[in-house]
């Protein structure tokens, strides 16, 4: 069987000729049919050997029939059957080895055309993992390929999630629970999972530990390979035997080999995926940033139009009261234009990741009051329910941008009364920031937090969409949390949570004895 | 008539109205104020202007609202549309409503004491 098959070949040929069959490619059934046109020849002989030796030793007696030279006669008869009693011992050797030798062409070739069928499917396989990057179809594509080759009922991929639990991400063919969760370590599936070894277990084994099994489904067996790659664990593939067969060992190395190019092919699709989200993503940031290039255009246009009618205006003036009044709109004008340039370098900034605050504990109530004074400069004022002190762990002036901006953002969409609220619990300060205005809807409550989104971009509100990502980020670069949900009683609260800072930290003592 | 030209500057930015009101008082015009579409629906009704400088993007009832509302009144003042918007569906849809000009933020304040004064002379109202 380790022989070449072009080997074998020769070899028959070679028997052949011996053997006396001129076919090229001698059939079983051939060398089988000479075999018995030699024997019946064979026996021919002996038995006409044996007659002419009884009618030699009955001429012994009487006088021969025939020469009546008996002797001479006998020996020739003997010498005769002798010869060609060699000559057919011989041609049955050649036959033999010949017939050996076709059986073990046929085995062989038998084996070649399996190997053949297995090579087409794994090229199958890789033909989906090359041609669709959809990795539904392809997993779809190389669980039907591999159920053919092994004649199961149902297979299916298992992926792992969060390093934890198995859950299926495709399903061919019958016998599969489609929602199957398997905890790695539990059932065949986890087991596999755990040990990365693939496992082929008998129907009684199968029954009773589920393999991804639909319930009640009779089953002849299963298997089941670990998918790796790049020695990452990814998940494992499963097929199922039908009621009426069960897999062989063979046909475990055989789903084995599949395992590579499912692997791969979940690897390769992750990818395409991640690179497809992220495509989406880029589109979705170019979109808000022409967004924010027209939102920031328009709100240049306000200011700059005052300032322009204030230097108008004032050429048409004398009055010196007059002309005091235009110097502090240009004041004015040119510091909101200052402000929003700010902004935009805050959370260009941001954006960079270069902005490390520097963390120090801070009385978060003082800098709400001191905060909320300031708003109250200018005009935006708000109601306060803060504790005595509240010590947190942040960055003061990343902190007073947050409020500032919340503040802001409540007076210009929201509704007064607004309300500013610190709350301690366990280790954590929440400091919210309520207004009464119409709130923020449920599938909004996110996105508004995005850089440059902006809820109702055509709407008669000004702004550039940039106010609650650059409190998202100071937030969460000071190790916080802010998100916004209803007000008890309606409106939107913008929730900010901190870690609370004990008053007196504690330093474990060294003691020298 | 020596009657100076009602102009009615809708704006919600205080300091844009200031100005406005200021250049047009040098221009020999006689300026009303509103700063939200409320407001200068009611002006328009009691003081009968003859033209409106107009601001889109203002809460409450912004100024497609009092474009609209102006062209059901029986004797319309001319309107000036004077908006950060600058979109060309924005200006048709200014056009459509019946707007006579319209102006872009910023803009030259001389530029639009022209287009004031050439709206006016069109509408036949007294130019001042």
């Amino acid at each position: 069987m380790d022989q070449l098959p072009v080997e074998i070949s020769q070899r028959i040929r070679h028997e052949a000729r011996i053997a006396g069959l001129n076919d090229h490619a001698p059939s079983i059934e051939m060398v089988e049919r000479r075999r018995l046109q030699l024997w019946s020849l064979t026996i021919v002989v002996i038995v006409a050997t044996g007659l002419t030796a009884l009618a030699v030793s009955g001429a012994t007696g009487n006088v021969s029939w025939i020469t009546g030279q008996p002797m001479i006669l006998a020996g020739g008869v003997a010498i005769l059957a002798i010869g060609f009693g060699i000559y057919a011992f011989e041609k049955e050797v050649h036959l033999h080895r010949l017939s050996r030798l076709l059986v073990d062409e046929r085995l062989l070739s038998n084996t070649m055309a399996k190997r053949l069928q297995m090579n087409t499917a794994l090229f199958n396989a890789g033909k989906a993992l090359n041609s669709v990057l959809d990795l539904d179809e392809v997993l779809d594509a190389i669980l039907a390929n591999a159920l053919e080759l092994l004649g199961g009922i149902g297979g299916c991929v298992m992926l792992l999630e969060d390093q934890r639990v198995l859950r299926v991400v495709a399903v061919r063919g019958e016998g599969v629970d489609a929602d199957a969760r398997i905890r790695l370590g539990e059932a065949i599936p986890g087991r596999v999972a755990q040990t990365r070894e693939a496992l082929r277990v008998p129907q009684a084994v199968a029954t009773a530990e589920a393999c991804a099994t639909a319930p009640g489904f009779a089953i002849g067996g299963a298997m089941c390979v670990p998918l790796v790659n790049r020695g990452q664990l990814l998940g494992v593939l499963t097929v199922l035997a039908p009621e009426s067969g069960e897999f062989e060992d063979e046909d475990l190395d055989i789903l084995s080999l599949f395992a590579e190019p499912v692997a791969a092919a979940i690897a390769k699709a992750g990818l395409y995926e991640a690179e497809r989200a992220n495509v989406a993503k880029l589109l979705e940031s170019d979109r808000m940033k022409s967004q924010f290039v027209a939102s920031v255009s328009h709100e240049l246009r306000t200011p700059i139009t005052s300032i322009r009618g204030a230097v108008a205006a004032s050429r048409r003036t004398d009055d010196p009261a007059q002309r005091e009044e235009l110097l502090d709109v240009v004041d004015r004008q040119s510091g909101r234009l200052q402000a929003m340039v700010e902004e935009m370098l805050v959370a260009a900034r941001m954006q960079e990741n270069a902005n490390r605050p520097t963390m120090q504990p801070i009385d978060l109530c003082a800098l709400v009051k001191l905060t909320a004074l300031d708003s109250h400069v200018a005009g935006r004022t708000v109601e306060l329910e803060l504790p005595e002190h509240c010590m947190v762990r942040a960055e003061p002036e990343a902190l007073r941008r947050v409020l500032t901006n919340l503040i802001e953002n409540a007076h210009k969409y929201g509704l007064a009364p607004i309300r500013v609220a610190v709350q301690v619990a366990d280790d954590q300060v929440v400091m919210s920031v309520i207004d009464r205005g119409p709130g923020i809807p449920p599938e909004e409550r996110e996105r508004i937090f995005e850089r440059f989104y902006r809820v109702d971009p055509n709407g008669t509100k000004p702004g550039m969409g940039l106010g609650l990502s650059i409190v998202r980020g100071l937030v969460e670069s000071c190790g916080g949390k802010v998100w916004v949900e209803e007000a008890p009683g309606g409106g939107a609260a913008f929730r900010v949570s901190l870690r609370a800072n004990a008053l007196t930290e504690s330093h474990p003592e060294v003691v020298h004895v | 008539m020596s009657e100076r030209a009602k102009v009615l500057i809708v704006d919600d930015e205080p300091d844009v109205l200031l100005t406005l009101r200021m250049i047009l008082e040098a221009e020999g015009f006689d300026p009303l104020l509103a700063a939200d579409g409320e407001t200068a629906l009611r002006r328009v009704d009691e003081e009968r202007p003859d033209l409106v400088v107009l601001d889109i993007m203002m809460p409450v009832l912004d100024g497609w609202f009092v474009l609209a509302e102006l062209g059901g009144r029986p004797r319309r003042p001319a309107v000036v549309v004077c908006s950060a918007k600058s979109g060309e569906s924005d200006r048709a849809r200014a056009n459509e409503l019946g707007a006579d000009e319209y102006v872009t933020k910023p803009f030259e304040p001389d530029d639009l004491v022209v287009v004031i004064r050439d709206v006016l002379a069109r509408a036949g109202a007294q130019v001042a």
